[in-house]
């Protein structure tokens, strides 16, 4: 949907002479010290799919305010194309677009939501809402049919007629939401939205973000400073440090793996068990781990190295068919559906065990742990068994947000 | 050489008698330049629209039955500002027709209110102009503190000799003198909009011209008022002045209670002067304070 090729910026009178000191590797504290050029955005590259959410996060300083700003060209790009790709107009160069084009992609194609709303003091919710339909030349009815159902759609319908000042911060931000999508643009930019919210707040805002995005399926750059909240509602991270990109990838691998130590102070503290999924986590179900004991029917079964008391019958397709605990059977159940016993009459069983996808979350697999004693087994989407969490797989993914055993 | 000690000593003593900058004369010949050049342009072009205008705004106020104008001035004070405020007006207006001064107070409030629409006409254009373009402002602003400083009996002479005498040359002064608070707040008001607002306006689209009027106008409401309450302020105490070269209503009543030592008169007229001028601050501040650009003090 946007591809964005080397987009810098550089503010200051002369930004030509700046690119071969950033070749020369200067920093952009040097740089601002020498020449008195600021660099906002250096060389920045990235592709957001359509019908994701793209979150860019770094601290304040970092460059992302400017870099969404690029998008939209509220500020102009020094350097770099920004490509949107849409079939229903082709490629298109947003950094190289003549005025009208570029008002007329603002007015139909990409609209923003800011950190401090931005509502119209002087307008009613509804017409602030109807702003972007009036800038598009709509004509009243269908403005205000438009924008009635969008002030309902994110909770506010009996709010039209009063003024921004009456609202609450984040009734005041539904209301910016709502004016961003009723303009029916594809592409959603928001700059950190979210940040002048109340936590509790926030989350719950983040949840309705998701649920909007879902049912109107629009693209959606966003840029936070909360790297919770980008692991939350972001499809993709790209994160940035004085200008640049430093990292690219979806939560669990900037969590798992962060490339630089700016990235991995980031994630320190990051909370793991939402991100993190169960095959990352998981005991890999392969021989060096695993040992053979004994064949029964049309099963094989396994045991864990030094665990020879719970026993795993696989068949020869690879899938779990039953499974022993001291010699006993246990029957097993999908992690789903007995979540809900767990949290009812949290009593751990040691005669029924649970199973998960590998693209369970840890949170999900914490809580089968607490119905079941015996280890969480981890099925592949065809329902092959690809590994096991047991306790020390479980603790390794919180404290070291990698897996126990990753080293094959 | 013996010459030259009488002469340093002269220096010494009086260093200003040695060179005069003739400025005075640079002045009368200037203005007399400009008399015998466009005399005729400004007797063709610029008295009759002033003059038709006033003459209009004059018969509907007088011909207006008084009762029926007090209703309506109610009805305007209320609206714009409360039901105290309309009512203050009436008490107001009521005193100064009791005085005697009815006629002069409309030709007065007539005279105020055509120099006003002619301010408003052409200083918030020019506002507009300077908050858009910073030479526009940086060229202009000298002017307006020269428009501004001058004692208004300056503008009176070249008035006259321009316009001879009456009540469009007292209008055009009028106009001159009440113009530049209405320029200055325009700019400062669309200069004081937050950036976020147009940025936002941008970010959805809008054209300049959408952005000025959509936003940054509305939103400049009222500092814009701020300056139309100057300007009303400055227009009446120029009006009055104005009566020294011919201008009629209360400032007439002052002068010629004056001129004859009649304090009894001058009072009168002045006391109405300082009622028709509290009720147009009145009525102009609350208008200011109901601009719908005033919401944005409870925003953040």
């Amino acid at each position: 949907m946007i591809r964005a090729e080397g987009v810098t910026k550089i503010f200051g009178p002369d930004p030509d002479s700046v690119p071969p000191l950033l070749k020369q590797g200067k920093t952009k504290d040097e740089i601002q010290a020498e020449t008195g050029h600021v660099v906002g955005v250096n060389n920045a590259s990235f592709q957001v799919g359509a019908g994701e959410v793209f979150v860019i996060m770094g601290l304040s300083g970092s460059g992302k305010s400017t870099l969404i700003r690029c998008i939209n060209r509220l500020i102009e790009p020094t350097y770099g194309k920004i490509i949107l790709d849409d079939p229903e107009f082709g490629d298109q160069d947003i950094a190289s677009m003549d005025e009208q084009t570029l008002r007329q992609m603002r007015s139909s194609r990409m609209s923003m939501v800011f950190q401090h709303f931005a509502l119209f003091p002087h307008r009613t919710v509804l017409s602030n809402v109807v702003y972007g339909l009036e800038v598009q030349g709509r004509d009243k009815a269908e403005r205000e049919e438009l924008g009635k159902k969008y002030l309902e759609m994110v909770g506010l319908g009996g709010w039209g007629d009063h003024y921004p000042n009456e609202l609450s911060g984040g009734m005041q931000q539904r209301v910016g939401l709502a004016r961003a999508v009723a303009t029916e643009a594809k592409i959603l930019l928001m700059d950190e939205p979210f940040s002048a919210l109340d936590p509790l707040i926030k989350v719950q805002m983040q949840d309705e973000l998701i649920k909007i995005q879902r049912e109107l399926d629009r693209t959606i750059l966003f840029i936070t400073h909360d790297l919770d909240e980008a692991m939350r509602i972001g499809d993709h991270i790209a994160i940035m440090e004085a200008g640049e990109i430093v990292q690219i990838g979806n939560p669990e691998e900037i969590l798992v793996n962060p490339k630089t130590e700016y990235v991995a102070n980031f994630v320190e503290h990051a909370d793991p068990t939402g991100v993190i999924t169960a095959s990352t986590v998981a005991l890999p179900f392969k021989d060096r781990h695993f040992e053979a004991s004994g064949e029964e029917q049309d099963v094989t079964y396994w045991h864990r190295k030094g665990y020879p008391e719970i026993r795993f019958g696989v068949d020869k397709d690879g899938k779990l068919k039953r499974m022993t605990f001291e010699g006993n059977n246990v029957s097993i159940h999908a992690l789903e559906t007995c979540i809900n016993e767990a949290d009812n009459a949290p009593a751990r069983h040691t005669d029924a065990a649970v199973y998960c996808q590998e693209d369970t979350i840890l949170k999900q697999v914490m809580r089968g742990r607490a119905y079941s004693e015996l280890p969480v087994v981890v099925n592949d989407s065809e329902g092959r068994m690809t590994g096991v969490i047991d306790e020390p797989e479980l603790i390794n993914g919180i404290l070291e947000k990698r897996g126990y055993a990753q080293d094959d | 050489m013996n010459d030259l000690i009488p002469m340093l000593g002269g220096f010494l003593s009086d260093p200003f008698e040695l060179f005069n900058i003739p400025i005075e004369e640079w002045v009368t010949q200037f203005v007399n330049w400009l008399v015998d050049t466009f005399r005729s342009f400004f007797r063709t072009y610029v008295s009759p629209p002033v003059k038709a205008v006033m003459e209009s705004v004059q018969w509907l106020l007088t011909s207006t039955p008084p009762l029926i104008f007090l209703a309506v001035l109610f009805v305007i004070g209320w609206r714009s500002a409360s039901w105290k405020v309309g009512l203050f007006a009436i008490i107001a207006f009521t005193i100064i027709g009791f005085m005697g001064l009815w006629d002069g107070l409309m030709v007065t409030l007539s005279l105020v209110i055509t120099a006003v629409l002619f301010c408003l006409v052409i200083g918030i254009p020019i506002g507009i102009l300077c908050s858009r373009k910073d030479l526009t402002y940086t060229i202009l602003r000298p002017i307006l503190d020269i428009m501004q400083t001058t004692p208004p009996f300056v503008y009176l002479v070249p008035a006259v000799m321009l316009f001879s005498i009456g009540n469009v040359p007292g209008l055009i002064a009028t106009i001159i003198f009440a113009m530049p608070p209405t320029i200055r707040l325009t700019n400062l008001g669309i200069r004081q909009v937050p950036g976020q607002y147009t940025e936002a306006a941008t970010a959805f689209g809008s054209t300049p011209r959408q952005i000025l009027w959509k936003v940054q106008v509305p939103l400049a409401l009222p500092t814009i008022m701020a300056g139309l309450n100057q300007t009303i302020m400055l227009a009446l105490s120029m009006v009055v002045i104005a009566a020294i070269i011919g201008a009629g209503g209360l400032g007439l009543e002052v002068f010629q209670g004056l001129n004859r030592l009649d304090i009894g008169q001058a009072f009168v007229g002045g006391l109405g002067i300082v009622l028709l001028a509290m009720v147009l601050d009145r009525i102009t501040q609350g208008l200011g304070d109901k601009a719908p650009g005033n919401r944005a003090g409870g925003d953040e």
